[in-house]
């Protein structure tokens, strides 16, 4: 035993020790009472958030994509729905006799069975919902309907697809849409709330973004915006109910200028051919036809092809993807000769009395080099009426060759020509008009004067699109600059009035519109024979664009043989006269006389604008 | 300290212990319905825990503390011959064998040896010069180093470390020389990288880098102290509300029955909440350094002083881990958490201080 000193030494000695650990333990309280401070009342929102976000799973409802229009209000691309049967998995208890269930009244394939039982039970887990069936038919969902009491767990439900009337007619116009890619997807998202969570499709395909047309330039206002269901789920991801629902804002309707008829009467008339029609109203700029052909169904492209099909259209020899309306480059050929005239007139190297004899061709001065006309031994005494008129290129050529080519350039891109003329089209070519410099930097050579001499008759070089040519011709009919072509009905004029025409008066105009509508109604005009297709006046220039260059018709005759080597048919044309509406440019490759084989589609397409 | 003297017998009760454990048994069955997510059976099973438990404390204050002195030696032995009967025989979980199955309740033995080592060890020193001679050190620490050993063995790596805290705590208040003291820290330090490679198993050792860097993996190890101290942190000052805790309720947090019932009580009762649960532990861990001051002789000064340390550091281990502060290992918040023999080891743990600090004025020594 030990004594009472010792006691009490020992219970100091206790006391003390007691007080070290205790210390110890009022510095952890400290410590902790701290933390658990910081966490629920410093940084309280942030783990307040964290919480929210834990138990909250949004997910983006697709927003349904506008509709287009055409010009009077007819539905071009809409949305049709089909139907699903949707199961909600978490409700099924045994999955077996569910689908044997629906077997009874709705065919379940042994694919879709399959389908159904390698997804339940991750979908069961998640609290998510399986397709059972695809596309069901009325009477699909009529039994469906009948008995829906006794399915709690099972719903139809409406998915959307993109679908057009006129499929194949409006194409290259129109566009199709597809899967967007990764970029596309980033971009589609980066719109929605939540741009990394799941989403609710309201299309059969998913996501969906427009791939070329008007439904790529627009597509930014055509799909709308995405809508938001918010779940509250579990640690595992469960979802257990909804807690908000924005539903999504539709895209915008899309009001398009075109008119659905031109393109029909554009389809029969080219009947398959490789060509392009591109038609415009010349008040306002806007496009109404804008018609290539061959082309493609957008409803299959859009709602899925087979691997085949896509092939065959890829591996198509006349490129029904190609959309020549945007695209195509072809000589002018003749229809460049009135802004010839038009230059001739303004820089006085000529005038309406001033006339030259043809004698069928023109002789290059400097190395003798021959250009021919169309016609052998030519047409006579030609002034610039009746060059037009007869299509002389000998007066076309000699007016070129007394051009400067600088000047000629700068006058032909007021035209249009090598440039974009349309403000919203997807994927237009530039077309190009040549110069010296262009020569220099591309072909590495200089430029000669025989350069120049074929540029007087749309040859050589340059190229232009149909549009260019449609928008050239619009200007034409106009007297002057018109809007920027664009393919929505749009009021605003954006006519840039520096592109006016000086010292071309206005009768200088009357007299280049009585010459073009000559080149129709004039027993001597190159396409007379359109005179009786037609109810009301129609001033027009003929092309036919040269493939192979050739001194002889003799030498055409032999290449004529190889169908691809004819010559491309070209029209432009507008009426009626004398106040003109519509304006319009028609390519048919390989269709050899312009005024022949062009003349008739650009008569139709214009007597179907006009009637 | 309070004695009703009835016609035939005394009855022994503590009445600011009693109050605030009776207190805390109702408040870890209110959170345990909330945290079990409003399970009735769950509720009616710990609530028989908790009835027995407190019958228990109470008849365990009833002895004089002689008797405990004079059983201690017989406590220890038989607890860790429990313990060498759970690793022969016991339920495997997880790999680890740390429960006897007695068919009515699952016995951890190891909860056990937490008490009786403590109260052993205040019963061999308690007469023993200051400061305690080489013999009597090696021979506690002997005995800390068996008990020790056996509980790692099973493995419970949390449990065998308060064990090794809980004779170090009583070895150190009788009077464990500084010179000793200071030798033994300087090897700790020394043979901590021996320790880690050694003592720990990779889990173990994942679980100490995670409490360093949650973030790096917060979906794996991570999670569960980072979901612990969401369920913390957004409960802010007032709390969800009782059964609001979408932390708990949506199973985001772990083990909201046991070891993270605290965050629950963070999240649903808001900082208010857990100031007033920190609130009654301090008054009793206060008590109790009232109480062992107050002994009426040295036995009783280091059990009260010992099984307190235990109950502090019990508490400490779980809301450090709770709140991000020290590695995650099963450790109860005690009378909080659902469990078995770990509350009812608590129960009796008070029930012995009880009976300490109320017969002091009856058999003065």
């Amino acid at each position: 035993m030990i004594d009472l000193q010792e006691r009490f030494i020992e219970r100091r000695s206790f006391i003390y020790r007691l007080f070290i650990v205790y210390f110890m333990f009022g510095g952890l309280f400290l410590l902790v009472l701290y933390q658990i401070f910081q966490l629920q009342v410093a940084n309280y929102s942030e783990y307040e958030i964290a919480a929210l976000e834990n138990k909250t799973h949004e997910m983006n409802i697709q927003p349904i994509r506008g509709v287009i229009y055409d010009r009077d209000g007819k539905i071009l691309v809409n949305n049709i729905p089909t139907f699903n049967l949707i199961s909600i998995p978490n409700k099924v208890d045994d999955p077996e006799n569910f689908i044997n269930n629906i077997k009874n009244f709705i065919d379940i394939t042994s694919a879709e069975e399959n389908i159904f039982y390698e997804k339940f039970k991750r979908k069961a887990r998640y609290n998510r919902e399986l397709v059972v069936k695809t596309d069901l038919n009325k009477q699909q969902i009529a039994s469906f309907q009948v008995r829906k009491h006794n399915f709690p767990n099972l719903f139809v439900e409406k998915r959307y697809s993109r679908h057009s009337d006129y499929p194949n007619i409006l194409s290259h116009a129109l566009g199709y849409i597809g899967s967007p890619s990764d970029m596309e997807l980033a971009n589609i998202l980066s719109e929605a709330i939540h741009p990394r969570q799941e989403t609710i499709f309201s299309y059969a395909n998913g996501f969906i973004s427009g791939k070329s047309g008007i439904e790529k330039t627009f597509d930014d206002s055509l799909r709308g915006d995405f809508g938001e269901k918010i779940y509250e789920v579990d640690a595992r991801g469960k979802l257990l109910k909804e807690i908000s629902h924005i539903e999504p804002s539709e895209g915008k309707n899309i009001f398009t200028s075109l008119d659905l008829g031109s393109h029909i009467t554009a389809n029969n008339a080219l009947e398959g051919r490789m060509g392009a029609v591109v038609a415009v109203e010349i008040d306002t700029g806007a496009i109404v036809t804008l018609f290539s052909s061959p082309s493609y169904s957008i409803n299959s492209l859009s709602n899925g092809i087979s691997n085949n099909q896509f092939d065959a259209l890829i591996k198509d020899p006349k490129k029904p993807f190609f959309n020549r309306a945007l695209k195509g480059r072809y000589p002018p050929a003749s229809t460049i000769k009135p802004a010839l005239g038009i230059f001739g007139v303004q820089n006085k190297l000529i005038d309406w009395d001033f006339s030259i004899d043809d004698p069928g061709f023109f002789t290059l001065p400097e190395d003798g080099r021959v250009y021919r006309g169309w016609k052998k031994g030519g047409h006579g005494k030609v002034d610039l009426d009746k060059a037009l008129i007869v299509s002389s290129n000998t007066f076309f050529f000699s007016l070129a060759y007394r051009s400067n080519i600088d000047d000629l350039a700068e006058h032909l891109s007021k035209f249009g020509f090598g440039k974009k003329v349309c403000l919203d089209c997807f994927d237009e070519d530039e077309g190009l008009i040549p110069n010296p410099q262009w020569k220099r930097n591309k072909l590495n050579s200089g430029w000669s004067r025989g350069d120049t001499v074929n540029l007087g008759v749309g040859q050589g070089y340059m190229v232009a699109t149909p549009i260019q040519l449609a928008y050239y011709s619009s200007i034409l009919a106009n007297k002057g600059p018109i809007n920027e072509l664009s393919l929505i009905q749009n009021t605003t004029d954006n006519i840039n009035s520096s592109m006016h025409f000086d010292n071309f008066q206005s009768s200088d105009w009357t007299q280049l519109h009585k010459a073009m509508t000559d080149v129709i109604d004039s027993p001597a005009g190159t396409s007379r024979r359109l005179k009786d297709l037609k109810s009301f006046q129609v001033a027009a220039k003929s092309g036919t664009a040269e493939l192979v260059s050739l001194d002889s018709k003799e030498d055409y005759l032999l290449i004529r043989e190889n169908e691809t080597q004819r010559d491309h048919a070209i029209m432009i044309a507008f009426g009626p006269m004398p106040k003109p509406r519509y304006a319009v440019s028609v390519v048919i490759e390989n269709g050899e006389s312009g005024g022949a084989v062009a003349g008739p589609v650009a008569i139709a397409v214009l007597k179907e604008l006009i009637k | 300290m309070r004695l009703l003297k009835f016609k035939r017998f005394n009855f022994f009760y503590d009445p600011y212990l009693l109050i605030s454990i009776i207190l805390l048994s109702f408040i870890g069955l209110i959170v345990l319905y909330s945290a079990s997510q409003e399970s009735s059976s769950i509720i009616i099973k710990q609530s028989i825990f908790v009835f027995f438990g407190i019958i228990l404390m109470i008849a365990v204050s009833q002895p004089d503390p002689a008797f405990y002195k004079n059983i201690s030696g017989l406590f220890l032995v038989s607890s860790l011959f429990l313990i060498v009967l759970t690793i022969l025989f016991g339920n495997e979980v997880n790999g680890a064998k740390r429960w006897l199955d007695l068919g009515f309740f699952t016995l951890q033995p190891s909860e056990l040896v937490k008490i009786a080592l403590p109260i052993f060890l205040a019963s061999y020193l308690y007469d023993k010069s200051l400061p305690i001679n080489l013999k009597d050190t090696i021979f506690s620490l002997l005995i800390i180093g068996i008990s020790f050993r056996l509980i790692v063995f099973q493995p419970d790596l949390g449990t065998s470390i308060v064990v090794l805290l809980a004779g170090s705590y009583v070895l150190f208040l009788a009077g464990l020389s500084w010179r000793f003291i200071g030798s033994a820290f300087a090897i700790f330090i020394l043979s901590l990288p021996f320790l880690w490679n050694n003592l720990l198993v990779p889990f173990q050792r994942q679980r100490i880098a995670t409490l360093f860097n949650p973030d790096a993996d917060p979906f794996g190890t991570g999670w569960n102290i980072t979901q612990s101290k969401i369920a913390i942190g957004s409960g802010g000052i007032f709390g969800k509300g009782y059964g609001s805790g979408s932390q708990a309720h949506l199973d985001f947090l772990p083990e909201t029955k046991t070891d993270f019932i605290f965050a629950v009580i963070a999240e649903e009762f808001g900082f208010f909440g857990t100031l007033i649960l920190l609130s009654i532990y301090t008054f009793i861990v206060f008590r109790c350094f009232y109480l062992s001051f107050n002994a009426r002789d040295r036995f009783c000064r280091l059990t009260i002083g010992g099984l307190s340390l235990i109950f502090v550091t019990t508490i400490f281990v779980n809301l450090g881990m709770v709140v991000g502060i020290l590695p995650v290992v099963g450790m109860p918040l005690p009378f909080i958490s659902m469990g078995g023999t770990s509350l009812l080891s608590f129960y009796i743990a008070f029930g012995i201080i009880i009976s300490m600090a109320s017969h002091k004025k009856l058999i003065q020594q």
